[in-house]
C-alpha cells in the first residue's frame, strides 16, 4: 500500500501548502541579494516575499494547485499590511517554518486542526511539529490607554512649550501619575515652582516597548514594573516541512477531496469518476447488526416438516384441547394407566361429548371386540372417557384422522406442542413438541416402519440408526430407534411401532397403521448443543442473535459419517 | 418404571453364561441397562414384561434367546390340602384373593432381596401402586392353616412388621409408614381387609401391611403366598409370576383351595395364530416351522397344525406368567424379539402419496417470513401462563373464557394463554439487558373456551420506540397479508390512552397495536419504552378448516 493513502485529505492539503511557503522562502533569498541594491532596507524582507509569493501563486493558479487559495490569502495579507497589524510579522518570521497561527489564518481552518494534521504528517516524517515556549506581553487596561494616548510624562510634556508654573501644570489630568515620571526620568528640572523641559527627548525604550508587544525589548522590563503590560508565557507552534514531506509534494499528491459517501448527483452526472473515495479498512470489523429471524428451534420444526412434506406426508393441525376418549380410550389405554392420573396430565374443568360408535371402544376395552384380543377386562367409563385434557400426545389427532379416512392409503403427520404435568427443570417442562407420523397402507410391514425411521433420521442427518424392542401400549410390535451421536453414543429418539388392532379396528381401518413418535426438543438439544431445555422456551435473545441461520457444521458434529468424510476430504488435499 | 438389579453371579448361575453374554444381548430383548456396578447391574424393564422383574425371570428368558433352553417351561404344582376361605363382605372392598404354597426354599438374605424387589415392581406395573393387586409373602410354619380373608372391624390389634406393639388397623393407617402411604386405599371403606389363620394370628392387612408374626426370614423354608385385589385377573398372574421365580429359585410349587377353587392355575394359555398374517405384519416369510422355533426361543411352546412347511395355522401355548398376551400379534412381536431387530432389514415400502402443509401451518410460515423480513425475531415461549402475566400486569380485565388447568404444577402455569403478548413482556423482561433495540414476534396457539387457533404478537422495545413504528409495522404486515384494515381508537388498557388502536377488518376488530402503558412496563420490572401488536390469525380463514 502506498504511504500517501495513509493520509487523509487535509494533510495533504497542509503539506501541499507548506511546500509552496518553503519554495517562497528560498525565493526571498534570492530576491533580497538581487534587488537589495535597489530597496530600502526596512522593507526589503516583505518585497522580496511579496514578489516571491506572488511568482508561486501563479504556478499554483495554472495548476488549480490545492494550495492556490492559501497562498492567495498570504500574498493579500503582505499587500495589505494586515500581516503586521495581526502580528504575524514575516519580519520575524519564516516562510520555511511558519507557526501554526499563521497558517490557520491563510488556510481558513483552526489552529487546533493545523496541529492535529501536523500531528500525522510528523509521525509519518514529513514535517516538523516544532513546539516553542515563548512568552507574551499585553496590556492592562491601564497600558492599553497609555499605547493609544502615550505614557501621562509624556502627554504632560507635550502639554507645555518650554516651561510652566508647576501649579498649572498640576492643573493637567495627566500630573497625577506624570509629573513624578518627569522628574525620575530627568525629562523636566522644576525650579521655584517652575517646571523646564531639559529639551528635546526621544520615545524612550518603555514607550517603543508599548508600541510593540511582539518582542520583548529594553523597555519591556519598566512597562512589567509599571504594570502597564503582563507577561504570559505560551507555547507556539511551528511547522517545518522536511525534505521527505518535499519529495512527497514534487511526486504528486493526489489532492481530490477524499468522498466518503457518493450522492445521487455524483453518479448521474459521472462526476462520480473524478472523485476520490475514502478507502475503508478491511480489517476493522463493523459493528454487529441483527437478522430478523426464525427462532433455531423453529427452524429446526421446519425442516423436520419439509422432510416429511417431501416423504409424501400431509400435515395435521389440531385443538390443544381433547378428551380423554380420544387421547387416551382411543389409544387402547386402560382406564387405570397411571397417565391418566392427574399427577401425570393436565385435566381441564370441561366434559366432551362421546363420538358416535363410542360403544365399539368400550367393547374393546372390556373384551376386546371383534379382534383376536382379550380386552383389558373390567368395566369401561363413559365419564372418564368424556373427562377434557391438555393433550399429552398428537397420536389423538392420528386416531381421528384415521377415523375419518379408514380406507385410503395414507401418510400423515403433525408436529405440535404436548402437556405432561411435569415440574420446570433443565431437563423437564410441562410443555413441549412432538413429532408424529403415521403411514397406512394395504401392505405396509413393520420392516417398512423401520425403512422410515431409518429414511428419516438419516434426513435429520442421523445417519447410524438402530432399532431396539419396546413397550407402548397402543403398538404392537413396538421399536425404540437409537441414533449414534459422537461424545454421546447410542441415543434414544423416540418410540415407534404398528398401532394396535385394538386401536385401528374399531375404525373400520382394514390395513397395518405405522407410527411414530418423536420428542423433538431432545433432537434441538442435540443438534444445537443445549444443555438445558428451557433455553428453547425462555430464550437468551442473545442466544438466537448468535446462533447461525445455516447450522451445517452443527450437522457435521452430529453424525459420525459426515465427519468421516470431512477427514477424507482432508487427506485428500493433503 | 420398574428397575431391577441383578447380581452377576447369581444371574450367571441361573442363566449358565458369562455376564459380559447376557449384558450384550438383554437390550434386544427388550430392556434398558441403567448402570453397572461391581457386583449387579441395573436394568429398567417394560411394563408389559413383569415376569422379567427378578434374576430368575431375566435368566429363564435369556436361557431361551440364547438357544441354551427352549419350549415351555411348566411348572409342577401339587396340592398342599391348605385351604382359604374369603368373606363376602369384601365384594366391594377388595374382593379377590389368590394364594399359593411354595416349599423347599434356602432364603439368602440375598434372595430375600430379590424377591422382595419383584414384589415392589410388581405392586407399581401390575398392582397400580397396590390399589390393583397387593402381595404378601409369609413364612408358612408360624401359622396354622386354614386361611381366612376377611372384612375385619378397624379396631382389630396386631403387631405389624418392623413393629414391636400391638396396634389398631386405625392405628396403622395414620402411625405406620406404609399405613400412611396407602391409607387412601382403604379409609373409605367401614370394614378393613384382614388374613388370619385358624387361631386368629394375623398374617397380613392387604394392601397395607403384614403382620410381624410371618415375617421371611433366612430362616423360612416354606412360603404362604397371597395375592388380593380388585381385578381377578390381575390377581392371578401377579401369583403366578411369584410363584413361577420361586420355582426357578428351587422351590416347589403347591395348590391351596380358595373357596373351593384351586390356586395357582400354573397352565399355559393356548392360541392359534396365522402364520401369513404374522409374516404380513412384520414383512417376514417364514413357514410355520420357523414361526414355531423364534416362539420357543421365547419361551412358548408352538407347533404347526399340519404340515410345517405349508400350513398357516400355529397353535402356541403362552406361559401363565405373561400377562401382556392379550392378541395375536403380541405372539407376532415375540417372533420379531427373536429374529432380531438387529437382523431385520429395514425397507422404504412404495405407497404413494403426495405431500401437503397445513393450511394453518402454512399461513404461520408467512407470518414468519412477513415479520422476519420486517426486522423482527422469532420467540417461542410458553403457551401456559398465570393471570398474574396474562391479566393482571396487563391491566387487562380476566377472560371469562379463559382456560384454566385443574391441578397446576407450579403458580407459574394455572392456565392456556388466551394472548400472546403478555408472554412476550416476559420475554422482554428476562431479556431487557441485551442490547436493544429488541424486536421480537411470536406466533401461535391461543385458547378461548373450546377453541384453539392462532395469533401473532410482536414487540419492539428501545428509547424511541413508539405509537409510529408499530403503526408502520402493523401497516406493513397487513399489507403484505394481503388485508385491507382500518385503525381506530381502541379502549385496550395494555396501551397508552391516545397512543392505541384496533385493527379493523371487514367491520370486525382483529387486533390491536400502540405503546404499551408504563405501567405494564413497570410491571414486568422494566424502564424501556415498548410498542407492541397482536393479531388474531384467524381472519385469514373464511371458513373453519378441519
Amino acid at each position: 500500500m502506498e504511504k500517501t493513502n495513509e493520509l487523509t485529505y487535509n494533510e495533504k492539503r497542509l503539506l501541499a501548502v507548506l511546500k509552496p511557503l518553503k519554495d517562497a522562502e528560498m525565493k526571498k533569498q534570492y530576491y533580497q541579494q538581487t534587488i537589495a541594491t535597489s530597496l530600502s532596507g526596512n522593507n526589503l524582507p516583505i518585497i522580496s516575499a511579496l514578489n516571491s509569493l506572488k511568482d508561486i501563486l501563479s504556478v499554483l493558479e495554472e495548476k488549480k494547485n490545492i494550495a492556490l487559495n492559501p497562498i492567495r490569502n498570504a500574498v493579500n495579507m503582505l499587500e495589505s499590511g494586515s500581516d503586521e497589524k495581526s502580528g504575524f510579522s514575516l519580519k520575524r518570521l519564516s516562510l520555511a517554518r511558519p507557526s501554526v497561527k499563521y497558517l490557520a489564518i491563510i488556510m481558513d481552518t483552526s489552529e487546533e486542526a493545523v496541529v492535529q494534521y501536523a500531528k500525522l504528517l510528523d509521525s509519518r516524517g514529513y514535517c516538523k511539529l516544532i513546539a516553542e515556549k515563548t512568552v507574551a506581553y499585553a496590556c492592562t487596561e491601564e497600558g492599553a490607554k497609555y499605547a493609544k494616548e502615550g505614557l501621562p510624562e509624556r502627554r504632560l510634556y507635550d502639554s507645555f512649550e518650554n516651561s510652566i508654573a508647576l501649579k498649572d501644570l498640576q492643573a493637567n489630568p495627566s500630573a497625577k501619575l506624570g509629573i513624578g515620571w518627569l522628574r525620575k526620568k530627568g525629562w523636566v528640572t522644576i525650579k521655584d515652582g517652575i517646571a523646564t523641559k531639559v529639551g528635546d527627548v526621544p520615545l524612550g525604550p518603555d514607550e517603543i516597548a508599548l508600541k510593540d508587544l511582539s518582542v520583548k525589548s529594553a523597555g519591556t522590563e519598566e512597562l512589567l514594573k509599571r504594570k502597564l503590560i503582563t507577561e504570559d508565557e505560551i507555547t507556539e507552534y511551528f511547522i517545518e516541512i522536511t525534505k521527505e514531506g518535499e519529495d512527497l509534494v514534487e511526486k504528486g499528491l493526489d489532492l481530490r477531496i477524499e468522498t466518503s459517501t457518493l450522492t445521487a448527483e455524483q453518479i448521474r452526472t459521472g462526476e462520480w469518476t473524478k472523485l476520490k473515495l475514502r478507502n475503508y479498512n478491511v480489517q476493522t470489523p463493523p459493528k454487529r447488526i441483527f437478522a430478523g429471524k426464525k427462532h433455531p428451534y423453529q427452524q429446526l420444526i421446519d425442516e423436520m416438516r419439509g422432510i416429511l412434506i417431501s416423504m409424501g406426508f400431509t400435515e395435521m393441525y389440531g385443538n390443544v384441547i381433547q378428551s380423554s376418549f380420544w387421547n387416551f380410550d382411543a389409544l387402547f389405554q386402560p382406564q387405570d394407566h397411571p397417565a391418566r392420573e392427574m399427577q401425570d396430565t393436565f385435566f381441564l374443568d370441561m366434559k366432551a361429548e362421546l363420538p358416535p360408535y363410542y360403544k365399539a371402544i368400550r367393547d374393546i376395552h372390556e373384551h376386546g371386540g371383534d379382534t383376536s384380543s382379550t380386552g383389558w377386562g373390567g368395566k369401561w367409563s363413559e365419564e372418564k372417557a368424556k373427562q377434557c385434557v391438555l393433550r399429552t400426545h398428537t397420536t389423538g389427532l392420528s386416531i381421528q384422522y384415521l377415523k375419518d379416512h379408514p380406507h385410503d392409503p395414507l401418510k400423515v403427520f403433525c408436529i405440535g406442542r404436548v402437556y405432561r404435568r411435569e415440574a420446570i427443570d433443565p431437563t423437564h417442562t410441562p410443555e413441549f413438541e412432538q413429532l408424529e407420523g403415521i403411514v397406512m397402507d394395504s401392505d405396509v410391514s413393520f420392516r417398512h416402519l423401520m425403512g422410515f425411521l431409518k429414511e428419516f433420521y438419516q434426513r435429520m442427518g442421523f445417519t447410524n440408526v438402530r432399532f431396539r424392542p419396546a413397550y407402548f401400549p397402543y403398538t404392537e410390535p413396538s421399536v425404540e430407534p437409537e441414533v449414534y451421536v459422537d461424545g454421546l453414543g447410542w441415543v434414544e429418539l423416540g418410540g415407534a411401532g404398528i398401532f394396535r388392532e385394538e386401536v385401528t379396528a374399531p375404525w373400520g381401518v382394514k390395513y397395518p397403521v405405522l407410527a411414530w413418535g418423536l420428542g423433538i426438543s431432545r433432537v434441538a438439544m442435540l443438534k444445537m448443543g443445549l444443555k438445558d431445555l428451557r433455553q428453547l422456551y425462555r430464550s437468551d435473545v442473545d442466544w438466537i442473535r448468535s446462533v447461525p441461520m445455516n447450522r451445517n457444521e452443527i450437522k457435521a458434529t452430529a453424525c459420525g459419517d459426515t465427519d468421516e468424510r470431512v477427514a477424507n476430504q482432508k487427506n485428500g488435499e493433503e | 418404571m420398574a428397575v431391577i438389579t441383578l447380581p452377576y453371579k447369581y444371574l450367571e448361575e441361573l442363566t449358565g453364561v458369562d455376564k459380559d453374554t447376557i449384558i450384550e444381548r438383554l437390550p434386544m430383548i427388550a430392556a434398558d441397562i441403567e448402570r453397572y456396578e461391581d457386583d449387579h447391574f441395573d436394568v429398567e424393564f417394560f411394563p408389559d414384561r413383569p415376569d422379567m422383574y427378578s434374576p430368575e425371570g431375566v435368566a429363564r428368558a435369556m436361557r431361551g434367546f440364547l438357544n441354551i433352553e427352549t419350549g415351555l417351561k411348566r411348572y409342577d404344582v401339587k396340592p398342599s390340602g391348605i385351604r382359604f376361605t374369603t368373606d363376602p363382605k369384601l365384594k366391594d372392598i377388595r374382593p379377590f384373593l389368590a394364594s399359593a404354597v411354595i416349599r423347599g426354599l434356602n432364603f439368602t438374605s440375598e434372595s430375600i432381596q430379590s424377591i422382595m424387589g419383584l414384589q415392589e415392581a410388581l405392586h407399581w406395573a401390575i398392582g397400580r401402586g397396590r390399589s390393583k393387586v397387593a402381595i404378601g409373602i409369609h413364612d408358612l410354619d408360624k401359622v396354622k392353616a386354614p386361611f381366612r380373608y376377611i372384612a375385619s372391624e378397624k379396631s382389630r390389634k396386631f403387631v405389624p412388621l418392623d413393629f414391636d406393639r400391638e396396634m389398631s388397623m386405625d392405628e396403622i393407617l395414620k402411625e405406620h409408614p406404609k399405613g400412611v402411604s396407602y391409607a387412601k386405599l382403604v379409609e373409605k371403606f367401614e370394614r378393613y381387609p384382614l388374613i388370619v389363620d385358624s387361631e386368629d394370628n394375623v398374617l397380613s392387612f392387604p394392601p397395607i401391611i403384614n403382620g410381624e408374626l410371618t415375617k421371611v426370614t433366612t430362616e423360612t423354608k416354606n412360603i404362604l403366598l397371597d395375592c388380593t385385589g380388585t381385578d381377578e385377573k390381575a390377581v392371578r398372574i401377579a401369583a403366578n409370576i411369584i410363584c413361577a421365580a420361586l420355582a426357578e429359585a428351587g422351590g416347589q410349587i403347591e395348590s391351596v383351595e380358595v373357596d373351593g377353587v384351586t390356586m395357582p392355575n400354573m397352565e399355559p394359555v393356548e392360541r392359534t395364530v396365522s402364520v401369513s398374517e404374522c409374516n404380513k405384519l412384520l414383512g417376514f416369510s417364514l413357514n410355520a416351522e420357523e414361526m414355531c422355533e423364534n416362539l420357543r426361543r421365547m419361551r412358548f411352546d408352538a407347533e404347526p397344525v399340519g404340515d410345517p412347511k405349508t400350513t398357516d395355522k400355529v397353535r402356541v401355548l403362552a406361559p401363565c406368567y405373561r400377562n401382556d398376551i392379550m392378541h395375536d400379534w403380541d405372539i407376532f412381536e415375540d417372533v420379531a424379539i427373536a429374529y432380531g431387530f438387529d437382523n431385520l432389514v429395514a425397507e422404504l415400502p412404495n405407497t404413494f402419496t403426495i405431500g401437503k402443509e397445513h393450511p394453518y401451518q402454512k399461513n404461520l410460515g408467512l407470518v414468519r417470513k412477513i415479520m422476519t423480513g420486517l426486522g423482527f425475531m422469532e420467540m417461542m415461549p410458553f403457551t401456559l401462563s398465570n393471570d398474574r402475566v396474562m391479566y393482571q400486569n396487563m391491566r387487562r380485565p380476566k377472560c371469562a373464557d379463559a382456560l384454566y388447568v385443574l391441578h397446576p404444577i407450579s403458580e407459574e402455569q394455572t392456565m392456556f394463554r388466551t394472548d400472546i403478548l403478555p408472554l412476550m413482556m416476559e420475554t422482554l423482561q428476562t431479556n431487557q439487558h441485551r442490547e436493544l433495540p429488541q424486536r421480537l414476534f411470536s406466533a401461535g396457539d391461543v385458547v378461548h373456551g373450546r377453541e384453539t387457533y392462532q395469533t401473532v404478537s410482536a414487540v419492539s422495545m428501545h428509547s424511541a420506540a413508539d405509537f409510529s413504528e408499530i403503526y408502520a409495522i402493523v401497516d406493513a404486515f397487513m399489507h403484505e397479508l394481503g388485508l385491507e384494515y382500518t385503525a381506530e381508537v381502541s379502549d385496550d388498557e395494555a396501551f397508552l390512552k391516545g397512543r392505541r388502536a384496533d385493527i379493523i377488518v371487514n367491520g370486525k376488530k382483529v387486533g390491536v397495536f400502540g405503546e404499551i402503558h408504563p405501567e405494564v412496563i413497570t410491571a414486568f420490572d422494566m424502564d424501556q419504552p415498548v410498542s407492541a401488536f397482536e393479531f388474531d390469525l384467524r381472519v385469514l380463514y373464511p371458513e373453519k378448516i378441519e
